[in-house]
């Protein structure tokens, strides 16, 4: 950290918040709030005087509260720059620190929170994780049983920098302990709280138990625990060298602590699983392996950077495999454990990873994206015509276009992912996406269901989700009905209205809407676009009177095949269940209708064409057919 | 692809209402620490071990498993298991199967006195596990109405027995005669004595037990399955032999083995207390307290005090 500080080409801005992030990658314009230390920066040269002479103490919270510290403080001692910060809420301005510093000069009251713009090529977030709070588990007493402590006040308690100068003491009467035990998946595996295994706290414990080990031979050492998980490299080794330094492991999920009150022993209930009995152990001094948790303020991080959240809170890579360090959005990486829980050693590789990640970006001129981008035309959107519209800006994930009543919607290409939900909220068709455009799809659909359309089951899917959970389905074998007919678009934002009504107006006997989970939507909010477009369209087609089973919505992940068999099994037998004269029948009754709602579609250039270029398509087929004597 | 293989255990169990989740077990063994009944009454009982003889469809091992047969679901368990499942539900599920297969509950549970019953379904609304239910039969050529409990569903708690007004409904061990006869003590001079009804269930830890059983003679204990068995007219009975005191002791609010006997006993000595306050009996000849599993130690703090409240009086 001091050589970072020390680097001619490294700032170092502590104590700052990101407010607002615009721009795009190579191209962000970052607004950093420095936050007024009372303290000038370029005075103070850490000698701490003001400290020792503040009056106040509050609660210290590097040392997870178990000592004090003062209104003028530093967070710890190793912080870089080893500049003072004087805490407002604490301070009574009595002014002695004023006194302290005395020629130095470097307390400033007057101090205001400093915002700067900067330019900044690309973004590296590595907020960290927090600890879950063991006080809501109340079987465990901690915060009500003194003796009971959690892993980081552990760590501050046998640290030589710490409190105790790394004498390990009990808080209700600052004795050594003689009997530790260590509780393991503390608000982790625990669906009432954390469903994820936190990845390092197994370890984690064995450290604790061994250090303490090595520190105090005669310590009587329990770790409590369900699994033990040592997967990488040399940790399984680490487990065998605690269990042969005389750590006792016991299997079994503690259910309940009792104290006694005078003693503030501690009594540790749990199933012994492998003697199948419950068994209670008496222990001077008890510490919870808490969970690691998303930080408290995730959500103002991802709605600033314009970046998703996983399940749970943490950050979500652009893809798990092949992608972990890259956010959704161009030139911001992931470092560390703001993206999952991570021991140090994968916090120090996804680090380096990230910093080479965003190396690319700042050494290159120019920026490959993917071609499949959106385009305005500029004659047919209204919101050039003057009037007021922005549904486009409104569907976009990446905050991609701008929209001013007067000029055309513009498309910040270097921002545009192509996922394509502004193309299919259009109302007014001004927006295509190359290489998708309406006259590339409509060409599909009609191909595909020039013949006995009737009989088709006629299946959008979307790229990342859907798509591949169709190609599982065939890789795996999974018999589904030959009658699908499906294409593959981009996201199902993409998946235009009108498409719909196009295939059933050609005669498709059912049509089904698929894409990914709300979750794993690869375009951030794109599947949120198209589930509230699929929901218009179902309530549509109710009122329409269509049969039930004929328009059907799906959210099909890649790993979901067997589910995209069931699905379109499903469909086959609810189009049988319909009957073939009553399924004609109705498609002629709607047909008037979906070509007034498509009508829109058929003056988008290149639409006729397409439509020609697809008959003589269907044409060239079905004659070789017949060449080949089918 | 239908599903020709005859259903498993699990998925019989699972069928049931109650019965889901069980596949979620990972084996941690907190409902057994949580658990009184292995540390109290039955070593071989262990919920865990029968959710996993139902994943491994050993049908017969289940069945017969005491743990099928002694849960009272009083779901101690449950809002500490990590897995959210319903290990209670999963049990009863598992006991309807057994019942169903034509095994029977090893339990003692409470009879009808036929001679005595009056059928006036006190009983009935008192049960928290609707073991007993009224039937209509003849008796010597007329039509009578009697309560009769199911065997398998009664769980023993004695509810019925307090609440009976005849005292039609018994089971060995808790029957008015039963209790009334430890009621006895010789009256010490100046030294108080002190009746303490404590539930089989709310001392926890093993050393409080024996703490309360190690107090001289003055200090009485009668065990009852439930503080929901006690009777007012009980203590009203001691008071009235010439026993200072008489305390009852029952679970911590939400902890009741027996699903709501504490909440039952709550209210029946809070009558009682007011009961006291209308005939102007001065000072504290009754308390009720309630023990939680993690507070180790705090009965014997209950009993001095009320000695020493007790003391204060005669002096």
């Amino acid at each position: 950290m001091v050589d970072a500080a020390r680097h001619p080409k490294i700032k170092v801005k502590t104590y700052t918040n990101v407010d607002r992030v615009e721009g795009y990658v190579g191209n962000f314009k970052v607004q950093l709030r420095e936050k007024a230390r009372y303290v000038r920066a370029d005075k103070c040269n850490g000698c701490g005087d003001c400290a020792r002479a503040c009056p106040i103490e509050v609660p210290n919270y590097f040392e997870m509260n178990l000592a004090p510290r003062k209104a003028a403080y530093v967070a710890m001692s190793q912080s870089v720059p080893l500049l003072y910060t004087i805490d407002q809420e604490a301070c009574i301005h009595c002014y002695k620190c004023v006194e302290a510093c005395g020629a130095l000069d470097a307390i400033d009251f007057s101090q205001e929170d400093k915002v700067s713009w900067e330019d900044i090529g690309s973004i590296i977030v590595a907020t960290g994780f927090n600890h879950f709070d063991p006080s809501v588990i109340p079987e465990y007493g901690y915060s009500r049983f003194p003796n009971v402590i959690t892993a980081m006040e552990m760590e501050r308690l046998n640290n030589s920098a710490g409190p105790t100068t790394g004498n390990l003491v009990r808080p209700s009467d600052n004795t050594t302990p003689k009997r530790v035990a260590i509780i393991n998946c503390v608000g982790s595996r625990d669906k009432r709280f954390n469903p994820w295994c936190s990845n390092f706290c197994c370890m984690y414990a064995i450290k604790n138990a061994v250090l303490l080990k090595q520190m105090y031979p005669d310590i009587e050492l329990s770790i409590y625990y369900m699994d033990i998980r040592t997967p990488s490299k040399g940790y399984e080794e680490f487990y065998d060298r605690a269990r042969s330094m005389g750590i006792r492991f016991i299997q079994g999920r503690p259910g309940l602590i009792t104290e006694d009150e005078t003693t503030h022993n501690l009594y540790v209930h749990s199933e012994d699983v492998a003697l199948g009995k419950v068994v209670e152990h008496e222990y001077d001094m008890v510490m919870l392996n808490q969970a690691a948790v998303p930080q408290p303020d995730v959500d103002t991080v991802s709605s600033v950077l314009n970046i998703t959240q996983s399940p749970g809170g943490w950050f979500m890579e652009y893809h798990p495999k092949l992608r972990p360090m890259d956010t959704p959005t161009d030139g911001i990486f992931l470092a560390g454990a703001c993206q999952g829980q991570k021991d140090i050693p994968a916090s120090v590789a996804s680090g380096s990873a990230a910093a080479s990640r965003a190396g690319r970006v700042l050494h290159s001129d120019e920026w490959a994206i993917e071609p499949i981008i959106a385009q305005v035309w500029e004659d047919r959107c209204i919101s050039a015509q003057g009037k007021q519209c922005g549904i486009c800006a409104k569907a976009c994930p990446y905050g991609a276009i701008t929209v001013e009543t007067g000029t055309a919607a513009q498309v910040v290409t270097a921002k545009c992912h192509g996922c394509g939900g502004c193309v299919g909220e259009c109302p007014h068709n001004a927006i295509t996406q190359m290489h998708y455009t309406d006259a590339q799809i409509l060409a599909q659909i009609r191909a595909l269901l020039a013949e006995k359309p009737e009989e088709k089951i006629f299946a959008f899917r979307c790229h990342w989700c859907s798509y591949g959970g169709a190609d599982l389905a065939g890789t795996s074998h999974f018999e589904y009905s030959a009658n699908e007919r499906g294409i593959r678009v981009m996201c199902s934002a993409r998946m235009d209205p009108d498409f719909i009504y196009e295939a059933f107006r050609l005669g498709a006997g059912a049509v089904l809407y698929s894409g990914c989970h709300p979750q794993d939507c690869h375009y951030i909010t794109g599947q949120l676009v198209g589930a509230s477009r699929a929901e218009r369209l179902q309530k549509i087609f109710e009122k329409m009177e269509m049969s039930p089973g004929r328009f059907r919505v799906e959210w099909i992940s890649a790993a979901e095949g067997d589910k995209y068999a069931r699905v379109i099994n499903e469909m086959q037998k609810s189009i049988d269940g319909i009957g073939k004269d009553k399924l004609k029948a109705e498609i002629e009754r709607m047909k008037p209708e979906m070509e007034k709602r498509a009508r829109r579609m058929y003056d988008v250039p290149g639409v006729t064409q397409a439509s020609d270029f697809s008959d003589t398509m269907a044409l060239a087929m079905s004659v070789q057919e017949v060449g080949d004597g089918k | 692809m239908e599903n020709e293989h005859p259903l498993t255990l699990a998925d019989q169990v699972r069928s049931i209402p109650g019965g889901e989740h069980l596949e979620m077990c990972y084996s941690c063994g907190t409902c057994v620490s949580k658990c009184m009944i292995q540390q109290k009454l039955e070593p071989e009982y262990n919920p865990r071990r029968l959710l996993r003889l139902v994943t491994m469809d050993m049908r017969e091992e289940a069945f017969t498993s005491p743990t099928t047969w002694l849960c009272s679901a009083c779901d101690l368990c449950y809002p500490a298991c990590p897995q959210q499942i319903h290990i209670s539900g999963v049990i009863g599920a598992v006991k309807q199967l057994a019942v169903e297969a034509g095994y029977e509950s090893p339990l003692e549970t409470v009879a009808v006195d036929e001679a005595l019953c009056s059928g006036c379904g006190i009983c009935v609304m008192t049960c928290p596990y609707e073991a007993p239910h009224l039937i209509e039969k003849e008796v010597n050529g007329v039509m009578d109405r009697f309560s009769e409990v199911n065997a398998e569903k009664c769980m023993g708690c004695g509810m019925c027995v307090a609440a009976c007004p005849i005292g039609a409904i018994a089971r060995e061990g808790v029957s008015n005669e039963d209790v009334a006869s430890q009621m006895r003590i010789k009256p010490v001079k100046d030294n108080p004595s002190l009746v303490v009804f404590v539930c089989d269930w709310s001392l926890r830890v093993d050393e409080d037990m024996s703490l309360l059983e190690s107090y001289p003679e003055n200090v009485r204990v009668i065990h009852i399955p439930c503080s929901g068995r006690i009777d007012p007219q009980m203590a009203l009975m001691a008071l009235d032999s010439g026993i200072g005191g008489v305390m009852v002791c029952g679970c911590a609010p939400g902890e009741c083995h027996y699903k709501r006997g504490n909440y039952v006993s709550t209210c029946k000595m809070s009558l009682l207390d007011r009961m006291f306050g209308q005939m102007d009996i001065d000072g504290e000849h009754v308390r009720f307290v309630q023990i939680g599993t993690q507070d180790r130690g705090r009965i014997r703090h209950e009993v001095d005090s009320m000695l020493a409240s007790l003391q204060k009086e005669v002096a």
